[in-house]
């Protein structure tokens, strides 16, 4: 697991990313910046061919702009009171998908 | 006689064992087996521990006087009287029996004059006071138009790039605005020449207005984040904002200690008041180092508390939290003037405990908040969150209900007719009293550390958070703690009843074209010569107000200036917030 750190542009998350080649980049936004970063982190990853990675949200986040999000290549978002245990169950069923597509 | 007879009603073998002469301590053992043990066989208890909400501390069924012994409870030494030392009743000598705290709201956002609008509508609602924040790029020290801060200008706050954007904001009535909270940690210096800039061309008096800043940069290392430079810097920078008040403006507030921040990342009421009050001994062994004796800086410190929905444990540490700064205050630097050992404080419902689910419950749970505060103490303001908080930034309805709120908390439940009027409560007291002796443990365990820089260098507030972090989302997740909407009285669709909050997606363009204008026609090189002797002050270990009045002024920006400093202090990694567990 990499930690970025905070304060990070959609830019420095997709390099790195890229860089450590992981599987899920997951993202914490409180700042109503959502609708803008989200979609260009989304885009950076395609464009850099690593539009693959699992892309999660998690934060303040309206349900009305999900659709938003999910257009533009969010997979999936987790907002305020979400169950960790299911953010483990989504990762490991994307998990056993991605390893029997793969198969 | 008739006391005879009505004893008689009773049962006749429970009145002969009451008729027996014994200690309090024998007669509480006494019910506990005579007339509790049989009943709690019969209907078992709910739950296998009650234990207090944040600390889990175990809550007994029945307090007693015997308690307060145990706990060696002295009513004059532990409680006292309103407007004493130890101000456990609180700091004013006749309550809220005079005056109402004042009632104060959050606001911030779009641009300078989105906030003068809004600021109006809330001093409309019967507000006296407002608290001014700041978008995650003036906060981080950029300007508008910085690659970092794209989609995050005026979002989170008030967009704030030059004196020009304040000139804006500050179309205020001024006659009914007498009190503004500014909350810019990081670049401080540059905030408070800002504002003191901008109240001068309105022509504002400043001893007839008061600002304060929070000036918290020491809890953004620990919790927030929106820091710039190593934390040395940053104390330095602190302490150089609370020197200029201090000399300029003594009857502004240079400082608040917002604890409100360190609940909200899972302090417990202990965690808060020892981290709290070890890192105000940080800003004020740096101020005393300026040459100013404890009598003249510790009037100036300033808390801001939460409570949390545990309506005792809240209770309890507004009690103890005030009974801890006067004991430090005398005990550690020798105070003597009251008004050094008196707590400056506002309070406020948490935004903890609201949830995103069934939002109007919201409403409830801040009302409770709110009761606690009052019954608390309050301080001398309260401010309260919004119901819709979880969703977006607050709509007009919310605002509207959170001034309500506060209003019905002091005109209809009669809370603030008698002072303090919770002590002597056996439960109350003993917590209070646990809660202060724990906290006094913990502030040991960090000064033997070094003190609060050290513990934050090393990163040992972040790991203890971590860990209540943590373990409060395993109570949630698990079912020990029930919480309604979320674990508990859950609705399987939920259709969001409020209406939310939307900011002009062209505001951002706009204010970056705003600040590419000003830089286009102000004088350049006064500017470059002006951030000069910024990084040349910075250089100097001088006061960097002046330097930075000395530049705003100029229209220099405020991402150049923090840039300035950048060149000379540094920046700050974000390590040490990973915590962990």
């Amino acid at each position: 697991m990499i930690f970025t750190g905070l304060k990070q542009t959609p830019e420095m998350v997709a390099a790195a990313a890229i860089q450590e080649d992981v599987d899920v980049v997951g993202i914490s936004t409180l700042s109503a910046g959502h609708t803008r970063s989200l979609p260009k982190l989304a885009r950076l990853l395609r464009e850099a061919g690593a539009g693959d990675k699992l892309l999660l949200a998690g934060g303040v986040i309206p349900e009305e702009d999900r659709p938003l999000l999910e257009a533009a290549g969010v997979h999936r978002t987790f907002t305020m009171g979400s169950d960790t245990r299911d953010i483990v169950a989504y990762l490991n069923s994307w998990w056993a998908r991605k390893l029997e597509a793969e198969a | 006689m008739s006391n005879t007879k009505v004893s008689t009603l009773g049962q006749p073998r429970d009145a002969a064992v009451t008729s027996s002469q014994g200690s309090l301590a024998e007669e509480v053992s006494r019910w506990q087996e005579h007339t509790r043990a049989s009943y709690v066989e019969a209907n078992p208890e709910r739950r296998d521990a009650f234990l207090t909400q944040a600390l889990k501390w175990p809550i007994n069924a029945l307090y007693t006087p015997v308690d307060l012994e145990a706990a060696g409870f002295d009513y004059l030494k532990d409680v006292g009287f309103p407007g004493e030392y130890p101000y456990t009743r609180g700091t004013q000598p006749n309550g809220h029996r005079s005056a109402f705290w004042t009632m104060t709201q959050v606001t911030g956002f779009g641009s300078g004059e989105s906030w003068s609008k809004r600021a109006r509508y809330m001093l409309d609602q019967g507000l006296s006071g407002l608290i001014l924040e700041y978008d995650l790029a003036t906060t981080n020290g950029y300007d508008s138009d910085d690659p970092m801060v794209e989609g995050e200008v005026g979002r989170a706050g008030m967009a704030l790039d030059s004196l020009e954007d304040l000139e804006k904001a500050f179309d205020l009535p001024f006659d009914k605005l007498k009190y503004l909270m500014s909350v810019c940690n990081a670049p401080q210096p540059v905030n408070l020449a800002m504002i003191i800039a901008a109240l001068e061309k309105k022509g504002v008096d400043p001893k007839d207005f008061v600002l304060h800043i929070v000036n918290g940069i020491l809890i953004e290392y620990t919790c927030v984040g929106r820091y710039i430079y190593p934390p040395e810097h940053g104390l330095r920078l602190a302490t150089d904002c609370i020197e200029y008040i201090i000399n300029n403006h003594p009857n502004w507030a240079p400082i608040s200690i917002i604890a409100a921040q360190l609940q909200p990342a899972k302090a417990n009421p202990v965690q808060e008041i020892a981290f709290s009050l070890t890192i105000a001994c940080a800003y004020i062994e740096s101020t005393l180092a300026r040459g100013f004796d404890i009598d003249t800086v510790a009037p100036y410190f300033h808390f801001v508390v939460n409570v949390d929905m545990d309506f005792f444990e809240g209770i309890c540490k507004l009690r103890a939290f005030r009974k801890c700064w006067a004991r430090l205050m005398r005990e550690r630097y020798g105070a003597t003037r009251p008004e050094a050992m008196k707590i400056r404080m506002m309070t406020s419902p948490t935004t903890t405990a609201l949830t995103l689910q069934q939002p109007l419950n919201n409403i409830g749970r801040l009302a409770i908040m709110a009761t606690a505060c009052a019954l608390g103490g309050a301080g001398e303001n309260m401010t309260t969150p919004l119901h819709d908080e979880a969703h977006s930034l607050p709509a007009e309805e919310a605002i509207r209900v959170g001034a309500a709120l506060q209003h019905i908390v002091a005109h209809e439940t009669g809370v603030a007719e008698t002072i303090d009027p919770l002590a002597g409560s056996y439960y109350v007291e003993t917590l209070t009293k646990q809660i202060e002796t724990a906290a006094f443990e913990e502030m040991e365990k960090i000064f033997a550390m070094g003190g609060a820089l050290k513990a934050i260098e090393t990163g040992y507030f972040q790991r203890a958070l971590g860990r209540e972090q943590y373990e409060r989302n395993r109570d949630i997740e698990e079912g020990r703690r029930k919480w309604v909407g979320v674990n508990h009285l859950t609705l399987a669709e939920e259709k969001r009843q409020i209406d939310i909050f939307r900011l002009n997606d062209d505001m951002e363009s706009e204010q970056v074209a705003k600040v590419q204008d000003l830089r286009a026609r102000r004088d350049q090189a006064a500017v470059d010569a002006v951030l000069e002797e910024i990084r040349k002050a910075a250089r100097n270990g001088d006061n960097m107000v002046p330097p930075c009045l000395k530049a705003v002024k100029l229209y220099a920006t405020h991402g150049e200036i923090c840039y300035a400093m950048r060149d000379v202090f540094g920046e700050y990694g974000s390590d040490s917030q990973l915590g962990g567990i």
